[in-house]
């Protein structure tokens, strides 16, 4: 079944390119409502022209129907109503263009509004999505990329079409995170192990005077934790039985220099954690701010790291007695070298330059309310997910999931770890992770 | 909401308010909100936009409308007619304006809408991806909640 726009589409990729640029990635294009798309051609099985698609009962509106392609069944999703993009019906008898898609074992069609060819640009030259791409879900967007005066938007169809396995669910962006379930579970091994329920009790106190939830982001802290804390007390009255005990629990949790600008040592090591970034702006979010002083050092941090980007701090609290002195901060004369050459003699002490101040926004923000936030290269979100009650816990880190760019990282407190879904990125002292491609 | 935008409404709404109704005002808590919200009854509108886009809403009960807008106006008005709607159109815009004038001072450069007044029952304002800073006022008078929305245009 060599179809017409088949051989167009095998014409256009024998001639030979003219560009200089390594040619490592092909995609076949073709427009939806007015734009082009493409999609990388390793999904793509064929392309065809069909009519008169079997319609299937009780489908979802953007299934056309199912297709007899050469003794195969397979099911015809329309592309443009998948995307809410406006589709002309046609006449059952009028041919639609097909783009047959192989995505792991599945093979399918979408129907597209034209196919238009074979296009062979370099990996390196896609740029990652942009929000102004409305039309479409950014997270079904690889990227986007120039070609000959078009741009063409590179879909993701495995995001798109690949089956929903279990950890494919934004669930899985949470390691191991099955909130109260979890808790008894994890407290009944123990149980089982060491006769232990007190851990249970201490998790729940913990929980109840400090909002310290444990889950898969601390859980390895809160085990060695409660070791020593065992010792210590000799196995007699593990309990927390105060807001102060529980202090003095969580004593070791806390990354350094929290409520404090970092010392010259940890800047520098947080700065080695950090990836090199080629963009012109780079965006950091940064939630639970607190009282601001380590957007005030990480904004320094980054001004050495990455001294020609534009960087951009989006600071959130919800305290709004922390947050709301962050901006006006002033800092005493001996403030470490560090950050010297960022501050200037303001009247009751030193003060960050203008350039600096330029580079945060300091909100005063509930991150469990709607985050409205451009793509980020960077999150830093010290000892902020402990904080939260797993299953806000498990919003939120599908919110970093969205909202990151693919190579982007989350850098986070001393004593969490981001689990399954992310990759470590970071050192020994600043751990931080990126996104599992 | 930016930190900075916080207190230039506080304080605009405390002055004007206490300008105003020759009265003790007190200022509640304030707190972040962002699920849709009952409108008392009376609710003043004000748009922005500039560096930023966003609006700023005075809400009210129609008993304590009244009472403002005759107090504002030193006579004693007994119905919602046209004349209380244009006072308290004109107060929403006193304190947008003085609230502005303040950013204004400080480096941010707002534009203002022209006010619009929403009155009936049961009425509810709702924009859930919306997060508003709200500051509760008690006046002699009664409560207005203004409810500040404000982000950076991205």
């Amino acid at each position: 079944m060599t179809t017409q726009a088949e051989r167009e589409v095998r014409a256009e990729t024998a001639e030979p390119s003219r560009k200089t640029e390594k040619i490592d990635f092909k995609m076949v294009t073709f427009s939806l409502a007015g734009k082009e798309y493409g999609i990388d051609i390793m999904s793509v099985k064929e392309i065809a022209k069909a009519s008169r698609f079997t319609y299937v009962p009780n489908a979802s509106t953007f299934v056309r129907g199912v297709y007899n392609l050469r003794g195969d069944i397979i099911s015809v999703i329309d592309l443009r109503i998948f995307f809410h993009l406006p589709a002309e019906r046609k006449e059952d008898e009028a041919l639609e263009s097909l783009i047959i898609l192989k995505i792991d074992e599945h093979v399918f069609g979408v129907i597209v509004d034209a196919i238009d060819k074979v296009v062979g640009i370099a990996a390196s030259s896609i740029q990652p999505p942009h929000p102004i791409f409305g039309d479409i879900n950014v997270k079904y967007i690889k990227g986007i990329v120039e070609n000959g005066g078009k741009l063409y938007i590179i879909l993701d169809v495995e995001k798109i079409f690949a089956p929903e396995r279990p950890e494919d669910t934004p669930k899985s962006a949470v390691p191991d995170l099955r909130g109260e379930a979890a808790k008894t579970e994890s407290a009944e091994a123990e149980g089982a192990a060491g006769g232990d329920i007190a851990a249970s009790f201490v998790k729940e106190t913990l929980a109840a005077f400090r909002g310290f939830h444990v889950t898969g982001v601390n859980e390895a802290w809160f085990r060695s934790r409660f070791a020593e804390w065992k010792a210590e007390r000799k196995d007699s009255d593990l309990q927390l039985r105060e807001a102060s005990e529980a202090d003095r629990f969580l004593e070791g949790f806390w990354s350094p220099f929290t409520g404090a600008l970092w010392d010259e040592a940890y800047a520098a090591e947080v700065e080695r954690a950090l990836p090199p970034i080629e963009a012109k702006s780079i965006n950091v979010w940064n939630p639970g701010c607190g009282k601001g002083y380590e957007t005030w050092a990480f904004a320094c941090v980054m001004r050495r790291r990455y001294p020609d980007a534009r960087v951009k701090i989006w600071a959130n609290d919800s305290d709004l007695l922390a947050i709301s002195m962050a901006p006006n901060m002033v800092f005493p004369e001996n403030i470490a070298e560090y950050y010297r050459p960022f501050t200037a003699k303001g009247r009751n002490g030193l003060v960050f330059v203008q350039a600096v101040r330029d580079s945060i926004f300091f909100e005063f923000h509930d991150v469990m309310n709607a985050n409205t936030l451009p793509p980020l290269d960077l999150i830093l979100c010290r000892d902020m997910l402990s904080f939260v009650a797993p299953i806000d816990q498990k919003r939120l880190l599908g919110d970093f999931i969205d909202k990151l760019k693919p190579n982007g990282i989350a850098l986070c407190g001393a004593n969490e770890r981001l689990g399954e879904g992310w990759a470590a990125a970071g050192t020994e002292a600043v751990p931080a992770f990126r996104k599992e491609q | 909401m930016r930190v900075e935008y916080i207190n230039p409404f506080v304080e605009a709404t405390f002055n004007v308010l206490r300008e105003v109704l020759q009265s003790d005002v007190k200022r509640g808590e304030l707190y972040l909100k962002s699920t849709s919200m009952p409108v008392m009854g009376v609710a003043a509108i004000v748009g922005l936009a500039g560096d930023v886009e966003g609006r700023v809403l005075f809400d009210m009960d129609k008993p304590t409308a009244l009472k403002i807008a005759s107090a504002m106006n030193n006579e004693e008005l007994k119905d919602f007619d046209d004349l209380v709607k244009a006072t308290i159109t004109e107060l929403a815009n006193m304190i947008t304006a003085q609230a502005v004038t303040k950013l204004h001072d400080l480096g941010f450069r707002f534009d203002l809408t022209p006010p619009a007044i929403f009155t009936g029952e049961n009425m509810e304002v709702s924009n859930a991806d919306v997060e508003a800073l709200i500051v509760p006022m008690e006046t002699g008078h009664g409560k207005i909640e203004i409810n500040v929305a404000i982000r950076e245009r991205a």
